[in-house]
């Protein structure tokens, strides 16, 4: 349904809507956790069930839960720092363009600063 | 613009749209774990063999299924609260347009160095040339220049209007009599559409908003600064 890509353009990764509305491959982090949380509800179901010989179903779901989670708060946290370190990169990045030269050159500036 | 079927937001093209498209995100694996766990406790409900006719209280489970969703509220009200701040911080713009619904139009003044005003009608689809998106071109756009704060001064001249961008993450009800005002910076040049956000009649779906977003220097030779 989506217009094909232009000639060069990047192809947009076909979406995976998990319960029909979480895009795992599209949102950033997501599939990450969902994985690791897969993985962390097994392994605790598993383990559980291994310990207890009890019924680990609940335990599995809980850790799948908490894994995820726990996950995703890392994942976005991290993500969200690397955007504002790329945010100040690309303005710096603007400035020695623009100012480069000038008095108003940042790394002039900085070098300044250091040799004070 | 969106593409067809599209569901999901549009791509950012201003710092808030991004900071809301991360909070959608957020919010989503929150509703996504949420749904997970009822559905789990569905399956568990239709499918037990256990039964017990003499349960009188759950203390301990009506706690956590209290305390817990008060401790999910928060975790989505915060960033939410974050955003809604950010949107009302005074940046200074550069510039300030004023946008007047009307029925079945807008009318957009640049009012800060000259006298600049214009009607924007939705172009009928007998006058569409080949490549022009039908029910969404307008004949005359609104340029701004990009990296730039805007203000925007949305009002109505007779009925309710909205005046919705959604790629730079804006919708503000045109009411008349009432001047509302919202700003912006869009981060990148392009062609951004929106349509009016607020039943007003016959043609609400045809009066689209279209801006033309483009560098500072080339719109410092435009008509504003020249008129």
């Amino acid at each position: 349904m989506a217009a094909p890509p232009e000639p060069g353009e990047p192809e947009e990764r076909k979406s995976l809507k998990l319960l029909g509305f979480l895009d795992v491959e599209n949102t950033p982090c997501a599939r990450h956790s969902i994985l690791y949380g897969s993985l962390g509800s097994v392994v605790a179901g598993f383990g559980h069930f291994l310990f207890t010989s009890e019924r680990s179903c609940d335990v599995g779901v809980g850790g799948f839960i908490l894994v995820t989670l726990g996950c995703w708060f890392h994942c976005r946290y991290n993500y969200a720092k690397q955007r504002i370190q790329e945010r100040i990169a690309r303005e710096e990045i603007k400035k020695k363009i623009l100012y480069e030269g000038t008095h108003l050159d940042p790394e002039r500036k900085h070098n300044g600063s250091s040799s004070n | 613009m969106a593409h067809a079927a599209q569901v999901g937001l549009q791509d950012a093209t201003s710092p808030i749209m991004e900071e809301l498209i991360t909070f959608h995100d957020h919010t989503l694996m929150i509703i996504f774990l949420i749904c997970f766990l009822v559905l789990y406790a569905l399956f568990l409900t239709l499918t037990t063999k256990l039964t017990n006719t003499n349960i009188s209280d759950a203390q301990e489970m009506e706690t956590v299924w209290t305390i817990l969703p008060a401790i999910i509220l928060v975790l989505i009200a915060l960033p939410s609260l974050r955003i809604l701040y950010m949107t009302d911080e005074v940046n200074d713009p550069s510039l300030t347009i004023k946008s007047i619904g009307h029925q079945w139009y807008w009318t957009y003044e640049y009012t800060d160095y000259g006298g600049l005003i214009f009607n924007s009608y939705m172009l009928p689809p007998l006058f569409l040339e080949p490549g022009d998106l039908r029910l969404l071109d307008v004949d005359n756009r609104v340029v701004l220049p990009i990296e730039a704060p805007i203000r925007m001064m949305i009002t109505s001249q007779d009925v309710l209007h909205s005046w919705a961008v959604p790629t730079l993450g804006l919708k503000t009800d045109a009411i008349p009599g009432r001047l509302n005002q919202t700003t912006f910076t869009a981060t990148r040049p392009g062609v951004y559409y929106g349509q009016c956000s607020e039943i007003c009649g016959a043609n609400h779906s045809f009066m689209p908003i279209v801006l033309e977003l483009i560098p500072l220097k080339i719109f410092e030779m435009g008509p504003v600064f020249t008129l």
